[in-house]
């Protein structure tokens, strides 16, 4: 008999259905793009110029044109996120995003900003987990609490 | 037999191979240890018939070949011993010019598809195969895709979506440093 499947929500912890981005911290430095095995991510950008503090030299900064990643090349190998040093881009479980059209699997920066509401909490320490270095290096007392059970 | 068994008897009986007991290879479960044999290419058939009979990994899993370019193609069999739990692995290497390794079809029925796929594959040509068609590639494919040389059309024909640099629109056409795709080696696809 066939059944329907588990919603997103029933999933195990860092389930991998879609990636997420938070566009805010996009510096469009480019490294989700280059190293991408399936080069799926495509990244437009251009510069602007921002007047300096107080009238000094005026500041470049770097435009966020188009944030695209096509899902039907994507192998949600997660080397994007493990790459972005900015905190911007996001897995989440949710998978229900069929199309009749292949082109539609390409999601753009608008629809991958819609998917950012469907990230979960990052999931706390394994029970018997050691410590992250940070916690470690700051002495005892000082890391997170693990999840009970 | 235990690993240490069947590499006593490797040595005894097929002098020409390169044994050794190693744990977690091959995805093997558990700590269990997996007993490879490298053999030269004359001993192959002797080789997977002392692995069938003797060693008594009488389960054919897969065949495959492995692209080491200037070295030749690593023909590569894993056997199971549905019995003890034994896994193993026999290895050879045939040279490039001439990748031809007898067909293991006379001890392994199952060992056909598997050469079939090397075939296409790898252009590896296995003697005394009963019918080496193309298994999985389409009427009129030309060329190995697996070997290392064999160009990426998908690679040739999109543009590296990295090679732009922040900022900058167009990819530019002779950058200040020339930027190449990780893994992707200088000069690919070849013209």
């Amino acid at each position: 008999m066939t059944e329907i499947g588990p919603g997103a929500d029933s999933l195990p912890p860092r389930s991998r259905g879609v990636i997420g981005l938070l566009e805010e911290n996009c510096t469009v430095c480019m490294l989700c793009a280059r190293e991408c095995p399936d080069w799926c991510i495509y990244i437009e950008s251009h510069k602007q110029a921002l007047p300096g503090p107080g009238g000094g030299r005026p500041r470049v900064r770097n435009v966020l044109d188009r944030f695209a990643i096509d899902f039907s090349l994507c192998m949600y190998c997660g080397i994007c996120i493990e790459a972005c040093p900015y905190d911007a881009l996001f897995w989440s479980p949710e998978f229900g995003y069929p199309e009749a059209d292949i082109t539609g699997l390409t999601h753009e920066r608008d629809r991958l900003r819609e998917w950012m509401s469907t990230v979960p909490p990052p999931p706390g320490h394994d029970a018997g987990a050691p410590l992250p270095r940070e916690a470690q290096a700051a002495g005892p007392g000082t890391g997170p609490a693990p999840e009970p059970g | 037999m235990t690993p240490g068994e069947i590499l006593a008897e490797a040595g005894r009986r097929l002098p020409g191979a390169r044994c050794a007991a190693e744990t977690g290879v091959a995805g093997a479960a558990g700590t269990a240890e997996t007993v490879t044999m490298d053999v030269p290419r004359r001993d192959w058939l002797a080789a997977l018939g002392f692995a069938r009979d003797v060693a008594g990994c009488d389960f054919f899993d897969w065949l495959t070949a492995v692209d080491e370019q200037d070295e030749g193609f690593a023909i590569v069999v894993h056997l199971y011993s549905l019995g003890s739990g034994q896994h193993l692995l026999v290895r050879t290497l045939v040279p490039r010019e001439d990748p031809a390794l007898p067909s293991a079809t006379g001890l392994f029925r199952g060992a056909g598809w598997a050469e079939r796929e090397t075939h296409e594959m790898f252009g590896v040509v296995f003697d005394g195969h009963p019918g080496l068609a193309p298994l999985l590639l389409p009427d009129g494919f030309e060329g190995h895709p697996l070997r290392k040389d064999f160009p990426l059309a998908a690679r040739a024909a999109q543009e590296w979506p990295g090679a732009r640099e922040p900022g900058e629109r167009e990819a530019p056409e002779r950058s200040r440093r020339r930027l190449v795709p990780p893994g992707v080696p200088e000069g690919w696809p070849p013209p």
